[in-house]
């Protein structure tokens, strides 16, 4: 009866929407990097420790005000205990796992023991109770527990706590541990010598040296002589003694530019790609952005022209090194990365953000290829594709392309117009180029409410020095050129009008924009 | 078919559709190439006119029969012989018209430095593309539709007659959208012949000689025409 009601609870969150959008939630909030929203959070909890810190270390020496006090135990303990049980919570899911067994058995026809999926979801939060980080957010409540004084020292947990919300130190963590190899064989190596050099001077001076009483305070000698610090309270009186102090002197000269060394190259190894990741973070923080393969004279000019109305919204990806720097050094956020890799693209925030990817790149091979890549990982990202041929362009629109672009073409068509008909050409390359004399712009009357209703022929095109081309209407998608002026504009209508640029913003102004974000 | 002749200097896979349309287009076209390769694919492909020659010669490019006001087209894949090309050529036949292609803004400036009347830079009209896909989607549509010759309306440029109905008639009392045509822009030859855009607010008057630039269907566009005539 009992297991027969927890299944069916566990079958309804299964099935329940707002659990699982509470839970998605929760979980993007506590540990989505790439969720929005959970800088506030990070910066929220980030000050909630400050705080604590700065009570804790002021109750040292001071009495604190009861408010102080209610605040420490009461506010910022309960927020961590609700945040420690949270993490504990979306670390795993008990009725998944349910679900999951019951379907098996079913299918299996095997009886259904509802302690495998729960001994399962338990070892999983055991696995993350013993996790350092953890262990960690624990220890970092328990100062608030007055009676103990000694959970004071706890309070140490609560520092190491921002680890969690700082990127920067989580980095040079991360950047330490690419040389762990180097780094313990150093430290296998000090603790040797400290050793050894402890038990020598202990040997030598034990009963020559007031100072040196026991083995402790040798090997305590020994790691202050051989860091380099020496506070001088035990210096050596033997020759001896000397001649080993001399020793590990020296060695520990040599082992702390090793050490430095070390941690050195390991951050010039890694620091590109921090750099990288860095740039990766920033543009994942933005609703909307562009995503450009290839670093060719094609980017290059759509940037020359375009970069400042993007506005730092994009990104340029290449796989050669010397293309990327040159990007950088022309003021474009550029990383050094092969955009036909899954993970590379995987790496942006395909979830949250409306992405446009361009293939740009001189191989029509590898911008297939990109183009296939960004649409399996999600049809949402928008992408125009260069393609050299017609028939590439056929493979570019069958690999999934929004768009197509085609330079010969659109050059070829260019030098046909210049010659058959020049005056003509004039006009569509000030319109193609987007002159202020001429442009074609689309005013879409979602976002100019006012529009809504009224007839083409109240809107004094002439008055306004403009020239309506076209109507695309709304639900239909379809396009009307030289429309008649009895129509009346429906919400989802775009306009098509020529005119100077100054005339089409006057003109947008007028119908009042109102952007819907 | 126009009257003009051109002259082609370069021929590629690339190139196809640009010899195609002009070969058919034009009363001259002429084919000139610097590789045995480039001159067997164009004669494969089924133009007769076709020369291979030295371009850095400039003996062999004064044989050409080159007249005042043809058009020079340079899309060597060379962009530095292409550059040269543009300059020999000026040099040789100044009244000719040279239109050439171009990879970069450097070479834009270079080509114009010398002497190309008309220049395309390959990448640039490819970047604004990119951006109008982006922003101005119907837009886009619309221009690519003008521009394809396979579509049902596109641009055409006529100028009136002797004898035309329109002529001394104001651009703001003649009524476009009774022919099913939009005024695009107009050359008014009496004050210049600069292109002027129809929204630019000017006061223009058609008369014989202008030439127009009109957008509409092309059954409606070869009515327009015919009316003009009358």
């Amino acid at each position: 009866m009992l297991i027969n009601l927890i299944t069916k609870f566990a079958f309804f969150l299964n099935g329940s929407k707002k659990y699982k959008r509470f839970k998605e939630l929760a979980s993007n909030f506590l540990q989505n990097q790439d969720y929005r929203y959970k800088k506030y959070f990070d910066i929220f909890m980030i000050s909630l420790i400050v705080v604590s810190i700065t009570i804790l270390v002021y109750e040292v020496k001071h009495t604190v005000p009861v408010w102080m006090d209610f605040f420490d135990i009461y506010v910022v303990t309960v927020i961590f205990t609700v945040e420690y049980l949270a993490r504990l919570w979306v670390f795993n899911d008990w009725h998944i796992l349910v679900v999951k067994e019951y379907g098996e058995s079913q299918f299996l026809n095997r009886k259904f023991s509802l302690w495998k999926p729960t001994k399962l979801a338990l070892k999983g939060k055991v696995e993350y109770f013993f996790s350092p980080t953890a262990i960690i957010d624990l220890l970092a409540i328990l100062p608030a527990y007055r009676p103990l004084r000694v959970l004071r020292i706890f309070v140490l947990f609560r520092v190491f706590k921002l680890l969690r919300y700082t990127k920067s130190i989580n980095q040079f963590l991360s950047v330490l541990s690419s040389k762990k190899f180097e780094l313990f064989t150093l430290l296998f190596l000090l603790l040797f010598i400290t050793i050894t050099a402890g038990i020598a001077i202990y040997v030598f001076e034990e009963q020559k040296n007031d100072n040196i009483n026991s083995l402790f305070d040798a090997l305590y000698w020994a790691l202050i002589t051989i860091s380099t610090v020496g506070y001088g309270d035990i210096s050596p009186v033997t020759i001896e003694g000397r001649v080993v102090s001399m020793a590990i002197i020296v060695t520990g000269i040599a082992m702390i530019s090793f050490v430095t060394s070390v941690i050195v190259s390991a951050f010039s190894e890694k620091l590109t790609e921090l750099k990288e990741n860095r740039i990766v973070e920033e543009i994942n923080k933005n609703e909307e952005f562009m995503i450009i393969c290839g670093y060719g004279q094609m980017t290059r000019m759509f940037l020359k022209h375009y970069a400042k109305e993007y506005n730092r919204r994009y990104i340029v990806i290449d796989n050669n090194r010397e293309k990327v720097e040159e990007a950088i050094k022309e003021g474009y956020s550029a990383i050094h990365e092969d955009a036909s890799r899954h993970d590379v693209i995987a790496k942006f925030n395909t979830d949250y953000a409306k992405i446009t990817l361009l293939a740009l790149t001189g191989s029509d091979i590898a911008n297939i290829y990109i183009t296939l890549n960004a649409k399996a990982l999600s049809t949402h990202i928008r992408v125009i594709t260069r393609a050299s041929t017609d028939k590439i362009a056929k493979k570019c629109k069958l690999a999934g392309a929004d768009s197509v672009v085609m330079p010969s073409l659109i050059a070829n068509r260019m030098l046909f117009s210049a010659i058959t008909q020049p005056v003509m050409y004039k006009a569509i390359y000030a319109i193609l180029t987007g002159q202020h004399l001429a442009q074609l712009d689309e005013v879409n009357i979602l976002y100019h409410q006012k529009l809504v209703g009224k007839k083409l022929d109240e809107l004094h095109f002439k008055e306004h020095k403009l020239l309506c081309i076209g109507l695309q209407v709304g639900h239909s998608g379809k396009f009307i050129f030289n429309p008649p002026m009895r129509l009346h504009l429906q919400e989802e209508d775009i306009l098509l009008v020529m005119g100077r640029k100054v005339s089409i913003e006057h003109f947008k102004t007028i119908y009042e924009e109102i952007k819907y974000v | 078919m126009s009257r003009e002749k051109a002259f082609m200097f370069g021929y590629s896979q690339k190139r196809l559709f640009l010899a195609q349309e002009l070969g058919y287009n034009l009363m001259g076209f002429a084919i000139i190439v610097n590789n045995k390769e480039a001159y067997e694919k164009a004669l494969l492909d089924g133009y007769s006119n076709v020369k291979l020659l030295d371009i850095t010669d400039d003996v062999a490019l004064e044989k050409l029969p080159i007249e005042d006001n043809d058009y020079l087209i340079c899309v060597m894949d060379d962009h530095h012989l292409n550059v040269f090309l543009t300059l020999s050529l000026h040099a040789l036949f100044p009244q000719a018209v040279v239109v050439a292609l171009s990879d970069s803004p450097h070479t834009t400036q270079k080509l114009k430095m010398a002497g190309a009347s008309k220049i395309i830079d390959l990448y640039q009209v490819s970047a604004n593309r990119i951006h109008n896909i982006l922003h101005k989607p119907v837009a886009t549509k619309l221009v690519e539709q003008l521009l394809s010759s396979d579509e049902d309306f596109s641009f055409k440029e006529m100028t009136i007659p002797k004898g035309s109905s329109l002529d001394g008639i104001m651009v703001d009392d003649f009524d476009f959208t009774q022919h099913g045509v939009i005024l695009v822009g107009m050359i008014d030859k009496r004050l210049s012949n600069q292109f002027i855009f129809i929204t630019s607010g000017l006061e223009n008057r058609f008369d014989i000689g202008d030439t127009l630039v009109c957008i509409g269907y092309n059954k409606d566009l070869k009515q327009f025409e015919e009316y003009m005539a009358t």
